[in-house]
């Protein structure tokens, strides 16, 4: 049983851990919290809907589901990556000198637009997807990891290898280091702040719509307002690892899920009466660990403290 | 410029006033928007049904009527506001609320405002037990669904384990109390606690549930959350049914679930309309309108015609005449012959078992 939570943990965590890196990313570059991050998510999670019900229409998921998953997630994560580089283009970059408070007003106006978008066009109903995998899959250290909670697990696992990899060894990953250790320094050494910028935004937006698509499938259920709460909550995981490193938003993510089911797994019964369910108490818990933890740490757990601007 | 403008405004909304004194007004509430959303509509869909019929005879008492629809949300704190929107724009009568979180606290505000209320779901017996006359139900009740349910799987699941599940509202958890009180001491209850509406996930409750080794899992509550949860309990390996009440009886939840996850599930739920004749005309106007009618879409159909019918009998629209001509008369619905007990509650209301089989909903028992 421990296995099983473990790995519904792990599962909900890379979903987080997806949207928190965006968070991450973007404030390690500008030190802003892109509050509007949620709402690409949640647009990346409408898109996954809409395509795949086309692709059904048309018998594609029927024909090939890997293929029909692999169209889904490349069109949703260009789609929102396009998006996320005009939210920085039209909320952001204008702002860019302007007082810190300013930008912060601006995405949480951004957010609010994206919803309300999404509310006139697509309706204030819940939309549903039937189920895309087989419900039965594997047994694995005595727990059944259904096909798309691998498919989860193995596409965030690829996917953070390959950010990784991006940050670490290639030119536009050492920009993006630079302009976040600098940003005038690294403008005055010929690196395109702006464009270093918008390829930051393009990439934490199409991690979302990885996360958004991938919700759709696991839940099956896609609403205007589902941004909301799991940007708050990505955000927390952001913090939590420490906000401007990436292995702390995977980190921060990963336990963040791992830590919900954990309290949703335990139920108490205080007496004959009253009995105390964990999953009600999830998000009190969850954020009081973040509170612990971060008196500790303040930094967050991978965060580097006071770091000097010279 | 700007006085132009009041003028303008206030001469038009002296205008509505005028015309207010031909109409009137019923109101019909429930869950409009959100994941419970097609309830409220459904709802909505069958009271306008009945006021265009009753419209093209002419209306009641010479007046046409004016259909005001009310979106609460399924929130109780929504439902309030709706009650005193209802009650400022003189409505007479309502059809609504769906859910039973709502219904029982409005009940007090359209009873003091002279209003009658004819809810067509709402199940939780505390709410015509709360004493006031103008208050009706045209549904059965919690307790006497949970026995039904408590009493088939006794007899053909014959359980030793049983676990219990439900939404926390006023409906869901007050069925999985009636629904474990009527299983008495006849099956162990290894499992009970609530879960949170629109959570989207129920894996690691349901990894707990597993892991007591039921042989069954009750669910109150409504049809978004069962979907999920017999869709993740698959996922995790627990292949028991579920067992749950009125509020899962709508196609959505085989959609949300998936054919393979839903199969299997146990229903309480009214009889199926469709063989009754007394139903047809209205099944073949609803479907000509809307499409399908809705599990509740005849119910608040019939609630409509009585609230209508009692107006033009009693020739009034005073709460209180209209409340005690219900409570005394028998009304010949689209549903069969409805009438009332002392409390509001219908005197019959026979709940069956319903099964999903391949995908639809399906009457076993």
């Amino acid at each position: 049983m421990f296995t099983q939570q473990l790995i519904n943990g792990l599962a909900l965590g890379s979903v987080y851990a997806l949207i928190a890196l965006g968070y991450t990313m973007v404030y390690g570059i500008l030190q802003l919290i892109n509050f509007a991050h949620g709402e690409v998510y949640m647009l990346g999670a409408y898109l996954g809907i809409v395509l795949l019900g086309v692709m059904t229409y048309y018998g594609l998921t029927a024909y090939s589901l890997p293929l029909a998953l692999l169209l889904t997630v490349s069109l949703s994560m260009v789609f929102c990556a396009i998006y996320g580089a005009v939210i920085e283009r039209i909320a952001y970059r204008p702002l860019r000198n302007a007082t810190k408070l300013a930008p912060l007003i601006s995405a949480v106006g951004m957010s609010i637009i994206l919803q309300n978008i999404v509310m006139l066009t697509q309706g204030k109903e819940y939309k549903n997807l039937p189920p895309q995998f087989d419900s039965v899959g594997f047994t694995f250290l005595g727990a059944n990891v259904s096909p798309v909670q691998a498919f989860i697990l193995a596409a965030s696992i690829l996917i953070m290898l390959g950010l990784h990899f991006f940050v670490a060894k290639t030119r536009m990953g050492k920009a993006m280091r630079a302009t976040s250790q600098d940003r005038v320094m690294a403008g005055l050494v010929g690196i395109n702040i702006n464009q270093v910028i918008s390829i930051t935004f393009m990439i934490g937006s199409a991690l979302a719509a990885v996360a958004g698509v991938m919700v759709t499938l696991y839940y099956g259920v896609v609403h205007f307002f589902m941004g909301y709460l799991a940007g708050i909550k990505a955000f927390t995981a952001a913090v939590l690892g420490g906000i401007g490193s990436i292995p702390g938003a995977m980190l921060g993510g990963v336990l963040m899920g791992v830590i919900e089911t954990g309290v949703s797994s335990v139920t108490l019964h205080l007496s004959p009466t009253v009995t105390l369910t964990g999953s009600t108490l999830r998000d009190a818990v969850a954020f009081a660990v973040l509170i612990l933890i971060l008196l500790v740490r303040p930094a967050g757990l991978l965060g580097k403290a006071g770091r000097e601007k010279v | 410029m700007n006085k132009i403008v009041y003028v303008l405004l206030i001469s038009a909304l002296l205008g509505c006033t005028h015309k207010e004194e031909n109409m009137i007004r019923i109101g019909a509430a429930g869950p409009m928007t959100g994941d419970q959303s097609k309830m409220g509509v459904d709802l909505r869909n069958a009271v306008e049904l009945a006021v265009a019929e009753w419209n093209a005879k002419g209306g009641v008492l010479g007046k046409k009527i004016e259909l005001l629809a009310g979106d609460d949300q399924a929130d109780p704190k929504q439902a309030v506001s709706i009650a005193n929107k209802f009650i400022n724009q003189k409505a007479v009568a309502l059809v609504g609320h769906w859910n039973s979180s709502c219904s029982i606290p409005t009940a007090k505000y359209y009873n003091d405002a002279n209003m009658v209320m004819i809810s067509p779901a709402t199940t939780n017996p505390q709410f015509t037990l709360q004493g006031f006359k103008r208050v009706f139900r045209v549904c059965g009740t919690d307790d006497q669904q949970g026995r039904v349910a408590a009493e088939f799987v006794l007899k053909s699941i014959k359980p030793k384990r049983v676990a219990i599940i439900h939404d926390k509202t006023a409906y869901g958890q007050g069925l999985a109390e009636y629904f474990k009180k009527a299983l008495g001491k006849n099956a162990d209850v290894v499992y009970e606690g609530g879960i949170l509406q629109r959570d989207p996930d129920y894996r690691a409750v349901l990894t707990t549930i597993k892991q007591k080794r039921p042989e069954l899992f009750f669910f109150g509550g409504i049809y978004p959350e069962a979907g999920r949860l017999v869709r993740q309990a698959k996922e995790i390996g627990m292949n028991v049914p579920m067992v749950t009440g009125d509020g899962v009886y709508d196609p959505t939840f085989i959609k949300i679930a998936g054919n393979e996850a839903a199969e299997g599930t146990y229903v309480t739920f009214g009889k199926e309309p469709q063989g009754l004749a007394s139903a047809q005309s209205f099944i073949e106007l609803y479907k000509a309108r809307y499409g399908d009618p809705g599990p509740y879409s005849i119910y608040a159909y019939d609630a409509a015609n009585i609230l209508l019918r009692s107006i033009a009998e009693t020739r009034s629209t005073d709460g209180s005449k209209l409340a005690e001509y219900i409570s005394r008369n028998t009304f010949h619905g689209a549903f069969g012959d409805i009438s009332f007990d002392k409390n509001g509650d219908v005197t019959v209301a026979p709940y069956v078992i319903w099964q999903v089989k391949n995908g639809k909903f399906v009457q076993i028992q």
